[in-house]
């Protein structure tokens, strides 16, 4: 409809000095050299997540209180929410832009409230709408193997689970403490994964109760067996009754078997099996005590474990190295160690022990656990998969050497973290698809990357690439601070120390639904455009609009004159600029 | 339905029967409870107005200027220094053609710092092309504010509403609050026929070059000399309507008066007991009461006052270096009158010291007992 115009005739003055001409008829857009465009971008949380999960989209959903849809927004990249939410390393908050301005977002905590919300609530997963013929095997049922065979699964795909223990869950049950991951919490989360229709056979180790062979009749295998030869100390008395491996020793506790450690252990090493070792025996009645070889600084163990071992009043002992344990009648009796040194930094940057000679001591102790690291069986594979001794060798789709056979998780040379096992079986769930499918698995995979850290998305996947993100990371210095005020991070809850070893029971309580919605509203949601208006309200030229979708907003290039006024007022960095008319 | 209130907050009712839409003001004393008010009632949704808060007077003049153009009813209020942080928007606005409300509690400008009483504030605003209308009640506070609205919109001037800081802005009286139904059927919603409109959009306040600029303050001054009618007719019709006017000037026994006893705002009240006592003894004293300043209503003001032998104007003002801004401009008016009145001239009250009726009776003893004035402005209350 044509509106009237509000000055008619030149010859009849208004009362205020007004344009006869309607602003309208001058393009200021002719004036434009630099060129605004809505353009979401990745932000750093996405990227770092090991899992792909799309952290930043799924704390809108959770500021927004839909938590069911956020919880929806993750379990398409990670089905183990809950799992994540308690033992994930969480490197997205390393990443967090906000932890330069205050303290980073509480992602983890807020990963393990919404799948605690949506367990409650009664919500599972949405079997796919297709089945499809094809059939894979998955070896090995720990994060890895339970990432690809959901994957897969949602995928339409036959799926069937190979497990060499008694129950489902690898590393994530024997492994991992129940304080850490209460067993229920592990077993709800596998049953939701099961009914999209996995089907599931324990107890069938690889090449003792079943061979390679058996698998031929899948259409693609997938190798996740894990990291369960522990490295042994190369140390006289190693031998003797009461030295045992962490992962024996972890394995037996997760079982619920009784082990005798006598009224003192010494655990060898500075890693989380080593911290996870320590604090199941302190919850046996058991006094531990951790021998590190170099500092507090160089321990690989998480700085969150090391911290709780020490509130929990664990001794470390550190710069020190068995080299002997001493026995008696064949049984422990104590070890014998050395003083080091720390030398300059060797070839993974950390400085190097150098033992001190003639500063021998002895311990005494009834038990030592073993924790200097752990190496994967190969012994079970084919020899095409043998080349390498130390893991199993896989190209950058989780390809092995031979066809249809993929590996992910803690066999293949990758850092030994869930949440890479859960990223590395979504990406060989992806380069199966696209193997059943005929395609070229390095380019599907290429569409579904976000950011340069090896991060995949399975939404991307299933999209083929094109969702307007833009791979570009925002970093701090793309926020515009002025609209953002300082509130302090909500501290982790946790059962005091003093209340926790008695038994096996879960130490972090995990956050209040009132302190989630508060983390989730401290996101800066960076990259992402929130519908925050303040482009539309700073744009001197009324150039910009908001869309009647209520997807973003809409510029007018006849009137946009390129002040760029809406990029600098974005928040997150969801405009960019080009150079351009 | 009659409620016992304070000037200021028969003013925030004021505005809230107006069905101002886009209100902005910054806090200062003695207006702050008006706009305290006002945001409650916006807060709990008696009016669904936008409330924006803004950082000095500049800003909310800036605020309630731009809104106005857009197309809306607008209400800000301020005082003293937060009237003259505004002095350059009071220009804007009026030479914009826009329609705005303001009230202004009047009260003195430092230095000496002062919180109370005195008129100079807005009166040295007189050249910025508002029209000024001073009250004397709360009620009369209450009705001019509606009033102001019509006006506005009519002429296409912002209206200033004056009470006085303290005696009126701070005292309560019972007031008879309009019904809300009749104040609609009085005040129709603003329809600007210049506005704002993003899709049909305009440059306000271009340039205008020599030619044409006197143009611009001629329209003007046309508008402020139909406001005159204006004023006297929307006082008609809201009489018509709610049973009380105010006219653009009070007379008190003014017929046979010999003594005119002159004054805006809340003086007039205690005037009112001191004629009467006159009265009493057989002195013909009369009172006028001065509403409107702006546009200044100096035919008017001359019928009545050509009738007396002698005015007493009492000014709560000073213009430094001249005297009772008041005085100057009832002196002007009576100029070329046929019949002209002796014109005796008072300041007094300045920075809120108490008008009392022994004030008000001086000044009449003075001007009774006098044959001439004596070319200069007494002084009422100056410490030797």
């Amino acid at each position: 409809m044509k509106k009237k115009k509000m000055v008619k005739k030149k010859p009849s003055l208004p009362p205020m000095s007004l344009s006869f001409e309607g602003t309208q008829a001058s393009k200021t857009g002719t004036w434009r050299y630099l060129t605004p465009t809505y353009l979401n971008k990745l932000a750093p949380c996405n990227e770092a997540c090991p899992a792909g999960e799309d952290v930043e989209a799924t704390m809108v959903l959770a500021g927004e209180e839909n938590y069911l849809g956020a919880w929806e927004k993750i379990t398409q990249e990670n089905p183990l929410p809950r799992v994540c939410g308690r033992v994930c390393f969480h490197p997205c908050e390393r990443a967090c832009n906000r932890k330069e301005f205050d303290e980073a977002t509480s992602i983890n905590a807020l990963e393990r409230f919404l799948g605690d919300r949506a367990f409650q609530m009664g919500r599972g997963f949405r079997p796919p709408q297709e089945k499809k013929k094809e059939r894979a095997a998955i070896i090995g049922s720990g994060p890895a193997g339970l990432s690809c065979a959901y994957h897969l699964a949602s995928l339409g795909y036959a799926v069937t689970l190979f497990e060499a223990q008694p129950k489902l869950g690898g590393v994530l049950r024997y492994g991992i403490p129940a304080y850490r991951l209460p067993k229920d919490v592990l077993d709800q989360e596998i049953d939701s994964l099961l009914s999209l229709g996995v089907e599931a056979r324990t107890g069938a180790r690889l090449g003792q109760d079943m061979m390679w062979e058996d698998l031929k009749k899948y259409d693609a295998v997938f190798v996740a067996a894990g990291a369960w030869k522990s490295l042994p100390l190369k140390i006289p008395g190693e031998e003797a009754a009461g030295v045992r491996s962490g992962l024996e020793f972890l394995q037996k506790v997760n079982s619920g078997q009784a082990v005798d450690l006598g009224q003192r252990v010494a655990i060898i090493g500075g890693g989380n099996t080593a911290m996870d070792a320590a604090r199941s025996a302190l919850r046996l009645g058991v006094k531990p005590l951790i021998i590190y070889r170099r500092t507090k600084e160089e321990m690989p163990a998480w700085e969150e474990e090391v911290l709780e071992a020490e509130e929990e009043n664990i001794e470390i002992i550190f710069l020190t190295s068995p080299v002997k344990i001493l026995t008696q009648e064949g049984k422990v009796k104590g070890v014998e160690c050395l003083k080091n040194l720390l030398g300059p930094p060797g070839k993974d940057g950390r400085r190097e022990p150098r033992p001190i000679g003639g500063s021998n001591f002895t311990l005494q102790v009834d038990s030592v656990i073993t924790a200097i690291g752990e190496a994967p069986d190969l012994s079970f594979l084919p020899a095409e998969l043998r080349k390498s001794a130390d893991s199993l060798s896989v190209d950058e789709t989780g390809a092995t050497a031979l066809k249809g056979v993929f590996g992910g998780g803690d066999i293949v040379a990758q850092p030994r973290t869930v949440a890479l096992a859960i990223g590395s079986g979504k990406k060989a769930a992806m380069a199966i698809d696209a193997f059943f499918r005929g395609q070229d698995a390095a380019q599907a995979l290429r569409l579904a990357r976000w950011g340069d850290k090896g991060t995949l998305s399975m939404a991307r996947y299933r999209r083929g690439g094109g969702d307007g993100l833009a791979q570009e990371v925002v970093k701090f210095s793309d926020l515009n601070l002025a609209y953002f005020k300082r509130q302090a991070r909500k501290p982790k809850e946790k059962i005091p120390a003093s209340r926790r070893t008695s038994d096996f029971s879960e130490v972090n309580p995990g956050l209040s639904p009132a302190s989630a919605l508060y983390e989730a509203k401290r996101c800066f949601n960076c990259g992402v455009c929130n519908l925050c208006h303040n482009c539309f309200l700073y744009c001197p030229d009324l150039a910009i609009s908001a869309r009647p979708d209520k997807l973003g907003y809409d510029i007018n290039y006849d009137y946009c004159k390129g002040c760029c006024i809406c990029v600098e007022e974005c928040p997150r960095g969801a405009i960019s600029v080009e150079v351009r008319k | 339905m009659k409620k016992l209130m304070t000037g200021n907050t028969a003013v925030s009712y004021g505005v809230m029967l107006s069905r101002a839409e886009v209100i902005s003001a910054y806090p200062i004393t003695p207006q702050t409870t008006i706009v305290e008010e006002l945001s409650e009632i916006c807060a709990d949704g008696r009016l669904k107005a936008k409330f924006i808060r803004v950082e000095s007077e500049h800003s909310a003049m800036a605020c309630v200027a731009a809104a106005s153009a857009t197309g809306a009813r607008v209400f800000t209020a301020t005082s003293s220094h937060g009237l003259a942080y505004m002095h350059e928007m009071l220009h804007w606005t009026a030479g914009t053609r826009l329609p705005v409300v303001m009230v202004n509690a009047n009260r003195a400008i430092g230095s000496p710092w002062s919180i109370w009483c005195e008129q100079g504030d807005s009166l040295s605003q007189r050249d910025t092309g508002w029209l000024q209308l001073y009250c004397e009640s709360s009620q009369e506070a209450l009705d001019t504010v509606i009033q102001a609205y019509r006006i506005a919109e009519e002429v296409l001037l912002p209206v200033m509403v004056l009470v006085d800081g303290f005696f009126l802005s701070h005292t309560s009286e019972p007031v008879e609050i309009p019904d809300q139904k009749a104040v609609d059927r009085f005040l129709p919603p603003y329809r600007s026929r210049y506005k704002l409109d993003p899709d049909d959009p305009h440059t306000f306040n271009i340039m205008a070059d020599p030619s044409i600029f006197i143009s611009f303050k001629h329209d003007a001054q046309k508008a402020m000399d139909e406001a005159k009618k204006v004023v006297a007719r929307v006082d008609r019709e809201f009489k018509a309507h709610f049973g009380r006017g105010y006219g653009l000037l009070e007379k008190v026994r003014c017929a046979d008066a010999d003594v005119l006893f002159l004054t805006m705002g809340t003086a007039a009240s205690t005037a009112r007991e001191v004629i009467e006592e006159y009265r009493k003894r057989g002195k013909k004293v009369g009172l006028c009461r001065l509403r409107m300043f702006r546009p200044f209503p100096a035919r008017e003001l001359n019928k009545v006052l050509s009738e007396a032998k002698k005015v007493a104007v009492l000014d709560r003002d000073n213009s430094l270096g001249s005297g009772g801004i008041v005085a100057q401009e009832v002196k002007a008016a009576l100029y070329g009158a046929a019949r002209k009145p002796k014109v005796f001239e008072f300041i007094a009250g300045l920075g809120g010291k108490d008008i009392t009726p022994e004030t008000i009776g001086e000044v009449i003893e003075h001007t009774l007992n006098n044959v001439n004035p004596g070319g200069e402005p007494i002084w009422m209350g100056v410490q030797e």
